[in-house]
């Protein structure tokens, strides 16, 4: 659906995007990470047809951006970073505006506003002016308008900057709804956000795209060993005999007590943790009467993978797997930013 | 383009400025009208549109100064550009919508005509032509305007630009009149939007004068679609 191929932009000597090749197919959400100023909007600015690249080529659904401009508008429904909303006209007025400058059915006007108006949720502030409504409501209107005319392509930038933690989850399952039936690309720094929506990440650092994946490989990436975190009842040296039987396992380490009468284990195995280990796992200690209490696997959440993507010393980018092993324990540790 | 046209024209009813404009141009207006006309008791508009050509330049400005700009600082361009529209329609659009602001102070000055031919004979070929001299001679100004809008996310600069190069033209009558070399008086001469509106206060529709401003008109709003295209290209 969106080819982006070799797209370079700079300002002077500055790259802004710097040779940025990826493809979106039809029906996918994709994930746009990465840290402030890192290139996201520029390149949205770009596959929007707003600026132009200095070299490289965009094509959606087979039109290129520079050849054929408004076969590719049409297809797009654009949020910047800001929405452009005109602070001094109504709500319905606005919405009325921009159906008109999209050039879409005069018939179905009315009826598709109110859709629209209804998905995003802002029935209550139609006749009110935009420049009095709160962020989150802007926001909203700001997405109804890159929703008006159900364009195949959703570009989203920051979708849920500014919104309170229950608008943000309101918001997140509107683009969850959407992306049924539309291909999104949706920009973000925070990380849990991508890895609730998207169903693949693209990670870009000073204009370089340094890594692309679904979240879940992502982290299993990152992750060399697994790792497995399980509390058991009973008494310690007990439990590590059990465990040192269970096959595959390689290291033990002991956590401590955390809940009365048992304790807390970090395994790490040389097998992957799929349900022959558990299960394997689970009736040994069986046997011996040991209740497993809990059993959690310890993989690298995407914030350790960001930093350490995006970290600015070499250093960790040639050695990721063992610098990456230390912190891998969920913690997140802050020495390396 | 419709629909930015009708978006801008509503924007200036919406804001102060619409309002603004009118009061000015009016107010002024009635006082020309009041010192050319009522109180010289003529029903001939020669001294009022020669008087109102050279107050017009400096309110002109006022409707063209947030056309681009305020879009820029805004980020609304944002919506305009990626729009599946092209750049030519959203700048004609934005320019008639100024065009239509003007023209309905413009109607409201035809009160004058019409109060006067109630109690004398008003020069129908004389004023008509007036008319049609001094609407182009706007359209002008506020092609100008226009585009020194979409030079700047500032208002302020872009009526002071605006200002800084109608004054400028203001000028070169003047100018001309100095320059020894005959080839350069005339070329300045033929330049001035001031010199070519003489024509149609006598009654006469110069095709020579009408294309000129309809050039002028052209050449800005082209320029304003560059400055948009550069944008995109550059």
């Amino acid at each position: 659906m969106i080819e982006i191929c070799n797209l370079t932009k700079s300002y002077g000597n500055k790259k802004a995007v710097d040779d940025i090749t990826f493809t979106v197919e039809k029906g996918e959400i994709l994930g746009f990470l990465g840290p402030n100023g890192a290139g996201k909007s520029t390149t949205m600015n770009i596959l929007t047809g707003y600026i132009s690249s200095t070299s490289g080529s965009v094509k959606v659904d087979g039109f290129d951006i520079l050849e054929e401009p408004n076969e590719v508008k049409k297809r797009i429904g654009y949020l910047p970073e800001q929405p452009p909303l005109y602070m001094d006209m109504v709500v319905s007025d606005y919405l009325n505006f921009v159906y008109d400058l999209k050039k879409l059915n005069k018939a179905e006007k009315l009826k598709h506003i109110q859709d629209i108006v209804d998905i995003v949720g802002i029935d209550d502030v139609k006749s009110r002016k935009i420049g009095n409504l709160s962020k989150g409501y802007k926001q909203r209107v700001g997405l109804a308008q890159a929703l008006l005319g159900n364009p195949e392509v959703l570009i989203l930038d920051e979708p849920t900057v500014g919104l309170d933690p229950k608008q943000i989850i309101e918001i997140r399952n509107v683009i969850k709804e959407l992306g049924k039936e539309r291909t999104i690309i949706l920009s973000s720094h925070i990380l849990p956000e991508v890895s609730a929506v998207c169903e693949r990440v693209i990670i870009i650092n000073k204009g370089k795209l340094v890594a692309e994946d679904t979240p879940q490989n992502l982290s299993h990436r990152f992750t060399q060993n697994s790792k497995l975190q399980i509390r058991v009842m009973g008494n310690q040296s007990d439990i590590i005999d059990v465990l040192k039987t269970v096959p595959g396992v390689k290291s033990i380490v002991v956590l401590g007590q955390k809940e009365t009468d048992s304790f807390d284990f970090e395994i790490e195995t040389t097998v992957p943790l799929d349900a022959e280990f558990s299960k394997q796992l689970f009736m040994l200690c069986a046997q011996k009467q040991m209740p497993i209490l809990m059993q959690k696997e310890i993989a690298a959440s995407l914030e350790d993978i960001f930093i350490h993507l995006t970290a600015t010393d070499s250093q960790i980018k040639q050695e990721p797997y063992a610098e990456e092993n230390e912190n891998s324990g969920g913690e997140t540790d802050d020495s390396d930013i | 383009m419709t629909a930015i046209f009708k978006r801008e024209f509503r924007a200036y009813f919406h804001s102060m400025l619409g309002y603004v404009f009118l009061t000015i141009f009016i107010l002024l207006s009635g006082v020309m009208f009041l010192l050319s006309n009522i109180f010289s008791a003529t029903s001939s508009m020669n001294g009022y549109f020669a008087s109102m050509i050279s107050w017009a330049i400096f309110i002109l400005p006022i409707l063209t100064m947030r056309l681009f700009s305020e879009d820029k600082k805004l980020k609304t361009d944002q919506l305009l550009l990626t729009a599946p529209i092209s750049i030519t329609e959203m700048v004609v659009g934005k320019y008639l919508a100024a065009v239509g602001t003007f023209l309905v102070g413009m109607a409201i000055t035809l009160l004058y005509p019409l109060a006067m031919s109630f109690y004398g004979n008003v020069p129908v070929a004389e004023t008509t032509s007036s008319y049609v001299g001094f609407i182009l001679f706007s359209g002008g100004i506020i092609s100008i305007g226009a585009f020194m809008s979409s030079l700047t996310e500032s208002q302020i600069v872009a009526a002071i630009s605006t200002y800084g190069v109608v004054i400028l033209t203001m000028f070169l009558d003047m100018m001309s009149s100095h320059v020894k070399n005959a080839m350069i008086s005339k070329i300045l001469l033929w330049i001035s939007p001031f010199d070519r509106f003489d024509d149609f206060t006598l009654g006469v529709l110069n095709i020579e004068a009408i294309v000129y401003y309809i050039t002028i008109i052209a050449i800005f709003l082209f320029l304003t679609v560059r400055v948009f295209e550069k944008k995109r290209w550059s």
